[in-house]
């Protein structure tokens, strides 16, 4: 063989490469985006469509004149008692949660206690008991307590179903800690428990927003557990709600749609709002080495 | 300001000895340094002092007080951490003035604000107060960390191994920079480090530690002219001792060292209980080079190799039975590989070891006085 010839590469070609690879990886992207988004989509399309072109065949994929009648019918259907009580036991569930989980999760990081493994095996063999086998006991005792069809006892079962997870990633994010931090506040004169309210848990904002979205998402969507502990219309929830529109005279899909999308709001606006605390690592500088 | 007292302290993980009996005793105002390789117990002590570990076993006292059984922040000391722990979510004002907000009765707000800025302005980190630690250099943020510990006065200082991060400058200058720092707030301080010239430039007193305990407590002088044992006779100096297997022949006056090629009168009165064969250290700066020929040369041996280390020459001399002998020179002084020289090694240098224990049986007492020997 003569001599190999060496070419070198043509100039700019690296640049179409990545060009070409880009736009593939944009594509492929946008494909995945549409599907999962489609059935969102449609139903925010259909939700602002009018109540006879909803069920019109050919189905239409935007709506010939945009109403808001299907959102003013939710609003008078008193809807907004509904977010009410979704709100409240949200919010109770998430201030619970973290404050037992927040100082579960700081005993299983920083302290040796007998059992202590015992705890941690036990923590993480409940999270794998699925809540429809839950249903039955916690209902009879929800009924021993007198706490059946109360927004109180929808609160304490959610804050017992999602504790688990919640002490798991707290924990996880505690051990992350630089330890030194917690030993400089002992030695600069704060006791255990103030170190963990002013130091620890301020430095753990990203673990606290993960874990809180956790139980937010669960507490929020939840249909299961609430349509079965409670049935007045006064502590309803916005899933159980959103049922009712697959009523008893038919299907009306122009409400039901408007009320699923105001119900995906707060999540999506959660996840969007917080979306920083978890790319951020928020411990920078305080040590090093 | 106090002394610190460990009564037969010890530290025990499981099956491991982390501190075995340890019996120290800090005076007041003392600079001493807690000086080992890693995993010898010198950050255990440190730990065991400030409360951050319980003992297993003994007494830890501050002052006349029993601290063994106290939370940290009973104890009235201050700690400066390895990687400076710094409160990230907080200013550097905030950083200096927690341990003043932290402890009842909290000093007003105006005297509060008055300590910081006295502090800042000692450290010459005035003008960064409201910067976060993330915002500022790493000579800077150890500055801090020295801040928040010096603002409350504690009765003793803890610091543990506080300039290891810096680059080498900057740790030889913030050297100095603690040393009159000490001499100005005359602190007891326990300095961890394994940086051996970092705990001869500092202190007033070295513990050497290794494998968990006290090997030796002594002045720098002492632990570097009077080493205790082959640990320590390794361990503090810039480079390990010259170690060779030797015998002793001869009685008091007349002995002589005689081994690895290497023959000379010790001209000194030996112990007693000296074994016949022992280990003979002696360090670089103790050996020199002459002409091979010239009378009274030690040893003749092949220069194997040579190291420039700015102000020093290290020329390693291979003896007629292949012992490597390390000799510090002036560096203008021309040695080449290959070449034959002569050493004669400086007798009243040589420290003996049992070597069998390891420790030292016969000490070269040159430091103390250099001429009386020869």
């Amino acid at each position: 063989m003569s001599e190999a010839t060496f070419e070198p590469p043509r100039r700019g070609a690296w640049r179409a490469r990545v060009a070409r690879r880009t736009a593939g990886s944009l594509v492929v992207n946008a494909v995945i985006a549409l599907f999962a988004l489609f059935p969102i989509l449609w139903g925010l399309s259909t939700s602002l469509k009018p109540k006879d072109e909803i069920v019109a065949y050919p189905p239409r994929l935007l709506p010939s004149a945009v109403t808001f009648e299907h959102y003013m019918r939710v609003f008078n259907d008193s809807v907004g008692h509904y977010i009410l009580n979704s709100t409240i036991v949200t919010a109770a569930a998430i201030v619970l949660t973290l404050a037992a989980g927040a100082l579960g999760g700081y005993a299983l990081a920083r302290f040796q206690f007998r059992g202590r493994g015992m705890a941690m095996v036990f923590i993480v063999g409940v999270m794998s008991i699925p809540i429809a086998s839950l249903l039955v006991p916690t209902y009879s005792t929800l009924s021993v307590l007198g706490l059946l069809n109360t927004r109180t006892g929808l609160v304490l079962l959610y804050t017992a179903y999602q504790l688990p997870i919640v002490i798991w990633t707290l924990y996880g994010y505690f051990l992350s800690l630089p330890v030194e931090l917690e030993q400089a506040a002992r030695i600069d004169g704060y006791s255990s428990s103030r170190v963990l309210w002013r130091i620890v848990l301020p430095l753990s904002k990203p673990g606290l927003v993960a874990a809180a979205l956790f139980v937010a998402v669960f507490s929020w969507n939840d249909f299961v557990v609430a349509v079965t502990m409670t049935s007045s219309e006064s502590v309803r929830t916005l899933p159980v709600a959103i049922y009712n529109y697959l009523g008893f005279y038919g299907r009306e899909w122009g409400p039901l749609l408007a009320a699923s999308i105001i119900s995906i709001i707060p999540i999506v606006a959660g996840f969007l709002f917080l979306q920083r605390y978890f790319v951020s690592g928020l411990t920078g500088g305080g040590t090093k080495g | 300001m106090a002394t610190v007292t460990f009564n037969q302290v010890s530290k025990v993980y499981g099956k491991v000895k982390a501190l075995d009996a340890l019996d120290l005793h800090v005076e007041d105002g003392e600079f001493i340094s807690l000086l080992g390789p890693s995993g010898s117990g010198k950050s255990t002590t440190l730990s065991l002092l400030a409360g951050l570990q319980d003992v297993s076993g003994g007494r830890v006292l501050i002052g006349d007080h029993d601290v063994t059984d106290l939370p940290p922040e009973a104890r009235d000391l201050a700690l400066v951490f390895q990687n400076y722990a710094l409160y990230p979510h907080m200013t550097l004002f905030e950083n200096i003035a927690f341990p003043l907000k932290a402890r009842s009765p909290r000093p007003a707000r105006a005297e509060i604000e008055q300590r910081v800025f006295e502090t800042a302005e000692t450290l010459g980190l005035a003008s960064l107060l409201e910067r976060y630690p993330k915002e500022i250099s790493g000579g800077q943020q150890q500055r801090v960390a020295l801040g928040r510990a010096m603002i409350r006065n504690p009765r003793v200082f803890l610091l543990d191994e506080p300039l290891s991060n810096l680059d080498a400058r900057l740790r030889i200058r913030m050297r100095r920079d603690l040393k009159a720092l000490h001499a100005k707030i005359k602190s007891t301080v326990v300095y961890v480090t394994h940086d051996q010239s970092e705990a001869m430039t500092l202190s007033d007193r070295i513990a050497v530690f290794n494998e968990g305990r006290l090997q030796q407590l002594g002045t720098p002088e002492d632990v570097y002219y009077r080493p205790a044992n082959r640990f320590i006779a390794n361990f503090v100096g810039d480079r390990e001792a010259n170690m060779f297997s030797a015998t002793v022949r001869g009685e008091g006056l007349q002995s002589r060292l005689e081994g690895a090629g290497i023959a000379l009168d010790l001209n000194r009165c030996l112990p007693p209980e000296l074994p016949r064969d022992v280990l003979a250290g002696v360090r670089a700066e103790s050996v020199s080079i002459c002409d091979p020929s010239a009378t009274g040369v030690h040893a003749i041996g092949r220069v194997t190799d040579v190291e420039l280390v700015g102000a020093d020459l290290f020329v390693f001399v291979a003896t007629e039975t292949g012992t490597e002998i390390c000799v510090r020179r002036d560096p203008r002084e021309r040695n080449r590989p290959d070449q034959t020289v002569g050493l004669t090694l400086n007798a009243g240098d040589i420290h003996l070891f049992d070597p069998v224990t390891d420790r030292c049986v016969s000490f070269g007492d040159a430091g103390a006085s250099n001429s009386s020997n020869l």
